[in-house]
C-alpha cells in the first residue's frame, strides 16, 4: 500500500517537475531572446500591480488559450484531428518516468529510489516514446485534411526518421562505455573519475557521440534551426489547423521536448545527479580535500546538480533557437544522412576500438 | 470670306465677325471676362486685347471686326505684358475671397491669373470695401468687392428678358452694379445671371456654399421640366465614401442648344431638381412584394407576365388598364405600346403626367412633362381621364409613373381602387402614392436614363445617363423589355435590347 | 564539405554573440535591479505607456480646428481645400452662411474619419485660413467603437 502511494506522489511529482519547468520554459524563453537581443520581453502580466518581470505570463497565456474557441475546420477528421495533440503531448510527458533525478535515499529505512520508474530498457523505452511522437505530427497533419499541413507532417515525419536513427547511433557508444540501458546505472557509472581527476561524465568519454547526440536531439525538438515540419514564421506546417488549447499543447510540447531532451543529455553526458566529486559521504577533492556532508544535504547537491545541468541545456537550446536561421530542407537532409550518421558509425568503430584495446 | 493671320496661322472667317469669334473658330482661345458670345460686344474689361499688325495701339479682339490680310498676335509679349497689367488693376480692386467665393475652380478671371500673371499684389493700400451681401432679389445675391463690372448682367437682363432690373451707378472707381430704384431681379430667367456672371459677385442662394465646383461632374442631359427640353448640365457630387447622402445632384447649368435653348435656362429647369431627391422610391414596397417573396424590381417582371397572359388567354384583357406617363422617353412609351396594346390587346393605356402650368412666353411651355409630343405621336390618349374609368371593370391595374397625385387626391385614389384586386405603382418617387397599390417598383428619372423625347417643336432628342440611381431602381424600358419577353407574345422581344440605343433602332 | 571548418567557426561566433549578449544585458539588468546605476540600460525597449518618446516638433498628430482670436468660433471658412486634397477622404465639410459679412461661409459640419486618415498632413497644408493644424500631440487614438474615431467640428474644436 505505502509503495503505491509513494510511486503515486513520484508519478505526481515528477509531471507537476516537468509541467512547472516547460511552463516557464515559455516565460524563459521569451526574456532569455528578448535579454539576447537587448530586448525585455514579458512584463506585463501582472495580478493587481505585482509583475514579478512577468513570471505571470505563463498562466495569462494558459487562461487566454482556454477561452478561446476551440475551433475544428468542417473538413477535418473530428477524431484523429481531436486526438493528435493529445498523442504527441503524451509520448513526450511519459518519458520523464524514467529520468534519474536523484541517487537512491533511505527514509524510516526504507529504500527510494528519485525515479519513477527504474527499468532495464529505460533508454530504449525514451527513444520508443520520443519515436512515437511522430504520430501526433503525421496525424495531425493527416487529419487537419488541409495539404500545407498534411505536407508539414510529412517533413516532419521525415526529418525525424532522418534524426532518429543518428540519435540511435549516437547512443550506441554511451551503451558500450556503460555497459547498460538502465538509465540509473548510467548515471552511477559516471559518478566515478577518470585518471583519478576527471569525472567519467558521457562528454569526456563520448565527445562525438555527445556532438551527434546533440544535434540530433535538437532536430527531434522540431525547433529553429530545425523547424521545418512548422516553420511558423514562413512555411505553414502541420498545425495550421489547430487553435486554442490544441494548439497550445503543439507547443506545449515543444517546450516539454526542449526538457526532455535536457534531461536526456544531462543524464547520459553530464553525469546525470552526479556532483563532480561528491560522494555518499561527501566531498572527496582530487587534492586531498573532503568536506563531509549528510546524507539529506548530499541528496539535495545531487537533485540540484540534475536541475542545475537540465536548466543549463534548456538555456543552451534557447539560445540556439534565437542564433541560427533555419536550415534549407536539403541542407537539413544532407546533415543527417550525410554528417550525421557517419560520424555517428564513426564514433562507434573509435568506441569499439579503444574499448577493445 | 475674309483671310486673315492669328498667331502664324491662316485662317477665314466670314466678314463682320470680330477677331476673338474669328480666332474662337480657329481653336484659339483670347481670354476675355465681358464678352458673351449672345450680347454685343461692349469691351470693358480689355483683357482681349491683341496687336495688330499696321497698328499702334492694342485693339480689343472682342470688338474688332476681322479684315482681308489682317495680322493678328494674341500671345505676343506686348500681348501678355498687356493682359498682365490688366489683372493687376482687375486685381487691386478684387476681394481675395477665393476660399470662400462659389465661383473659385470656374472662373475666368482665376483661369487667366493663373494662366497670365501668376504676380503677387503690388498695392500697399487696403482695397476699398464695398457691400459684400446685396440681395439682388430672385435668390440672387452681389459681392460688389468681387464685382469686375464686365456688364454681363445688365447686358442679359436688357436684352434677353428685357426686363433690365439692373445698371451700373455711380462714375468711375466708385462704378457699382445695382438694382434700379425699387425694383429687384424678378424674372424666370434670373438664375442664368451667376451662371454668366464670369466671376462670383453674383450667386444664387439655390448653390451658395453648398459644394465646391471642382467637386462637381457636369453631364449633359435634358432638362424633363416642361415641353421645351432644354438641353442642360446635371452637375452632381461624386460622394464622400461612407458619408451617405454626399452623392447627389447639386446644380443645373445651360447647355448651348441653338436649336431649343440658346444659351439660356429658364428658372423652373435650373432650381427644380429637387425632384430627384424628394421622396424617392428606393427600395421594392407593398404587401405583394412580401406573399410573392419578390427581392428585386426585376423580379416583379415574371409574376406580372403570368399574370398577364392568364388574362390573355381567359380573353379578359379588357379587365386590365394602363396608365403611362409622358415623362416616359419615346423607347419606353413605344415599348409599353408594343407590350400592351399590340400583344396584349389591352384598350385601357391612359397617358396621365404633371398638371400644366402656365407658359412665360420664352422658354418655359405650358406642358410640365418633357414628351408629350412624342406620346401624341406614337398615338397615346393624352386626354384626361378619371379613376373611375379606370377602376371600373379592372381586376390588374399597372401604373408608370408618380404624376396621379398631381391629378387626384390620395385618399380619392385610395378609395376609389378599393375594388381593383391587383394594383402595380412602377415609379421613381412616392409620395404617400404607394399606400394605395399591392406592389411599388423603383423606377428612375429621366435623368437616370437613356432614351430620347420629342419636344414641343417636334425635335427628336436622345440623352444618355447623367446620374447614377438608386442602386435598387430600374429603367422602365428594362422592365419592359423583360416583360414583353415573359410575356412572350412577339418574336421582336427574343432577342433583348440591351440599351435604349436598340429599342430606338427597332422603332418605325 | 571543403567549407566545414569555416562554417563551424561562424556556428561557434554565432553563438558566441548572443551568449555575450546574453551574459553583458544579464549584468546590467541585475545591476539595475540592485539600484545600481550603470551608464547603459540593459535593453534599449522603451516601456510605452509609462516612458513615452519625445514627440518631434514638425510631427503630425491629432487635427486641431483653430478659433479665429477671441472667439469660440471656428477659423475655417469651409473652402473645403482639405476635403479636396485629402488622398484618403476622410473630411467632409458642410457649409453654411454666417451673419458676419466678413466671415460670410462657416463650417456648419466638419468630418475627420480617423479611421480613413493616413495623417499625410495635406489637409494642413492645403488650408488657406491656418484652421486646421495637427499638432495636438495626441498619438493615442485607438478606441473601442469605430465611430469614436469620427471627429466632429466640436472635438476637433477642443
Amino acid at each position: 500500500m505505502i509503495e503505491i502511494l509513494i510511486l503515486l506522489a513520484k508519478i505526481v511529482g515528477s509531471l507537476v517537475w516537468l509541467l512547472l519547468l516547460t511552463l516557464y520554459l515559455t516565460w524563459a524563453e521569451r526574456k532569455v531572446s528578448a535579454v539576447m537581443q537587448d530586448r525585455i520581453g514579458a512584463n506585463r502580466a501582472s495580478i493587481r500591480g505585482l509583475r514579478l518581470f512577468g513570471l505571470f505570463q505563463p498562466f495569462a497565456d494558459a487562461i487566454k488559450m482556454i477561452f478561446k474557441e476551440d475551433f475544428r475546420p468542417s473538413f477535418s477528421r473530428r477524431l484523429l484531428h481531436t486526438l493528435a495533440p493529445f498523442l504527441s503531448f503524451f509520448f513526450v510527458a511519459v518519458t520523464v518516468s524514467v529520468m534519474p533525478f536523484g541517487d537512491r535515499i533511505r527514509i524510516g529505512g526504507r529504500t527510494i529510489s528519485l525515479q519513477v520508474l527504474d527499468i532495464d530498457v529505460g533508454l530504449l523505452f525514451v527513444l520508443a516514446m520520443l519515436s512515437l511522437g511522430i504520430y501526433g505530427i503525421l496525424l495531425s497533419g493527416w487529419a487537419s485534411n488541409n495539404r500545407f499541413a498534411l505536407l508539414g507532417g510529412m517533413r516532419g515525419a521525415a526529418q525525424f526518421l532522418s534524426y532518429e536513427v543518428a540519435l540511435g547511433l549516437a547512443l550506441v557508444g554511451v551503451v558500450m562505455v556503460f555497459p547498460s540501458l538502465r538509465l540509473s546505472e548510467i548515471v552511477s557509472a559516471q559518478g566515478r573519475l577518470l585518471f583519478g581527476f576527471l569525472p567519467k561524465w558521457g562528454v569526456v568519454l563520448q565527445p562525438l557521440g555527445f556532438f551527434v547526440f546533440f544535434i540530433a536531439a535538437l532536430a527531434e525538438t522540431k525547433r529553429v534551426p530545425f523547424d521545418m515540419p512548422e516553420g511558423e514564421s514562413e512555411i505553414i506546417g502541420f498545425f495550421t489547423e489547430y487553435g486554442g488549447l490544441k494548439w497550445g499543447l503543439f507547443m506545449f510540447t515543444d517546450f516539454m521536448e526542449i526538457v526532455i531532451i535536457s534531461c536526456l543529455t544531462t543524464t547520459l553526458f553530464f553525469g546525470g545527479w552526479q556532483v563532480p566529486w561528491l560522494g555518499a559521504d561527501g566531498f572527496v577533492f582530487p587534492g586531498g580535500g573532503t568536506w563531509a556532508l549528510a546524507p539529506w544535504a548530499v541528496t539535495v547537491f545531487q537533485v540540484l546538480a540534475f536541475n542545475v545541468k537540465v536548466a543549463f541545456f534548456c538555456w543552451l537550446q534557447i539560445l540556439i533557437r534565437w542564433t541560427y536561421p533555419r536550415f534549407r530542407y536539403d541542407q537539413l537532409m544532407d546533415l543527417g544522412w550525410k554528417v550525421l550518421i557517419p560520424l555517428g558509425l564513426l564514433n562507434i568503430i573509435l568506441t569499439a576500438a579503444v574499448l577493445s584495446v | 470670306m475674309v483671310s486673315l493671320v492669328i498667331n502664324g496661322q491662316r485662317i477665314s472667317a466670314a466678314p463682320g465677325t470680330t477677331i476673338l469669334e474669328a480666332a474662337r473658330e480657329a481653336g484659339i482661345e483670347i481670354p476675355h471676362l465681358c464678352y458673351h458670345p449672345a450680347f454685343p460686344p461692349v469691351g470693358t474689361c480689355r483683357l482681349c486685347a491683341v496687336e495688330i499688325e499696321g497698328l499702334p495701339k492694342l485693339e480689343p479682339a472682342c470688338s474688332t471686326n476681322v479684315k482681308e490680310g489682317m495680322v493678328v498676335r494674341t500671345e505676343s509679349p506686348r500681348v501678355v505684358e498687356a493682359r498682365r497689367n490688366v489683372l493687376e488693376l482687375l486685381l487691386a480692386e478684387h476681394a481675395m475671397d477665393c476660399p470662400i467665393c462659389d465661383k473659385a475652380g470656374e472662373c475666368r478671371l482665376q483661369d487667366t491669373y493663373q494662366a497670365y500673371s501668376l504676380a503677387p499684389g503690388v498695392y500697399a493700400e487696403d482695397k476699398t470695401r464695398r457691400g459684400k451681401k446685396i440681395a439682388l432679389g430672385g435668390g440672387l445675391l452681389l459681392d460688389r468687392e468681387r464685382c469686375v463690372l464686365c456688364t454681363r448682367c445688365v447686358r442679359f437682363l436688357e436684352s434677353v428678358t428685357k426686363t433690365s432690373e439692373l445698371g451700373v451707378f455711380e462714375r468711375g472707381d466708385r462704378s457699382e452694379i445695382g438694382c434700379v430704384e425699387g425694383r429687384l431681379v424678378d424674372n424666370n430667367y434670373s438664375g442664368c445671371l451667376a451662371e454668366i456672371c464670369p466671376v462670383g459677385a453674383i450667386t444664387d442662394s439655390d448653390f451658395r456654399f453648398k459644394t465646391r465646383a471642382w467637386f462637381l461632374e457636369a453631364r449633359e442631359t435634358i432638362c424633363p421640366l416642361c415641353g421645351r427640353g432644354c438641353a442642360v448640365f446635371l452637375e452632381s457630387h461624386p460622394g464622400f465614401p461612407r458619408v451617405p447622402g454626399t452623392a447627389k445632384a447639386y446644380r443645373v447649368r445651360s447647355r448651348r442648344d441653338e436649336r431649343v435653348n440658346g444659351h439660356w435656362i429658364c428658372n423652373v429647369g435650373r432650381y427644380g431638381y429637387g425632384y430627384l431627391e424628394k421622396s424617392r422610391c428606393r427600395e421594392l414596397a407593398g404587401p405583394l412584394a412580401k406573399t410573392l417573396n419578390l427581392k428585386a424590381a426585376t423580379d416583379v417582371v415574371a409574376p406580372l407576365a403570368a399574370e398577364l397572359r392568364a388574362l390573355k388567354y381567359k380573353g379578359r384583357q379588357t379587365r386590365v388598364a394602363v396608365v403611362l406617363s409622358d415623362w416616359l422617353t419615346n423607347e419606353e412609351l413605344f415599348l409599353a405600346g408594343a407590350v400592351f396594346r399590340r400583344d396584349l390587346e389591352i384598350g385601357r393605356c391612359h397617358l396621365v403626367g404633371p398638371r400644366d402650368g402656365s407658359p412665360d412666353g420664352m422658354l418655359l411651355t405650358a406642358e410640365r412633362s418633357p414628351n408629350r409630343a412624342g406620346a401624341k405621336a406614337l398615338g397615346f390618349n393624352t386626354e384626361e381621364t378619371t379613376l373611375e374609368a379606370l377602376a371600373r371593370d379592372t381586376d390588374l391595374l399597372i401604373v408608370f409613373g408618380p404624376f396621379l397625385q398631381d391629378r387626384f387626391r390620395p385618399a380619392d385614389i385610395a378609395s376609389a381602387w378599393a375594388g381593383v384586386k391587383t394594383k402595380v405603382l412602377f415609379t421613381p418617387r412616392d409620395e404617400g402614392l404607394g399606400a394605395a397599390f399591392d406592389l411599388v417598383v423603383p423606377t428612375v428619372w429621366p435623368a437616370e436614363k437613356d432614351g430620347s423625347f420629342t419636344n414641343c417643336q417636334g425635335l427628336i432628342r436622345s440623352f444618355s445617363p447623367a446620374l447614377a440611381p438608386p442602386p435598387s431602381a430600374v429603367p422602365e424600358w428594362r422592365l419592359l423589355t423583360a416583360l414583353g419577353r415573359a410575356v412572350g407574345l412577339n418574336p421582336s422581344f427574343y432577342i433583348p435590347f440591351r440599351s435604349a440605343g436598340d429599342v430606338r433602332r427597332a422603332m418605325p | 564539405m571543403k567549407q566545414a571548418p569555416a562554417v563551424l567557426f561562424e556556428i561557434l561566433r554565432g553563438a558566441w554573440i548572443t551568449a555575450r549578449h546574453f551574459t553583458v544585458n544579464m549584468v546590467f539588468h541585475t545591476l539595475r535591479l540592485f539600484r545600481i546605476r550603470t551608464r547603459r540600460a540593459g535593453a534599449v525597449t522603451i516601456q510605452y505607456p509609462e516612458v513615452k518618446k519625445p514627440i518631434p516638433p514638425r510631427h503630425r498628430s491629432l487635427h486641431r480646428l483653430m478659433k479665429r482670436s477671441g472667439t469660440d468660433r471656428p477659423r475655417c471658412v469651409a473652402c473645403m481645400l482639405c476635403a479636396t486634397v485629402c488622398p484618403s477622404e476622410c473630411i467632409v465639410v458642410e457649409a453654411a452662411e454666417d451673419p458676419d459679412p466678413d466671415v460670410q461661409k462657416v463650417p456648419s459640419r466638419f468630418i475627420i474619419d480617423l479611421s480613413r486618415c493616413c495623417f499625410c498632413g495635406f489637409c494642413v497644408e492645403a488650408c488657406p485660413e491656418d484652421a486646421l493644424r495637427m499638432d495636438t500631440g495626441r498619438i493615442d487614438l485607438a478606441a473601442y467603437d469605430r465611430g469614436d474615431l469620427i471627429y466632429d467640428l466640436e472635438r476637433l474644436l477642443r
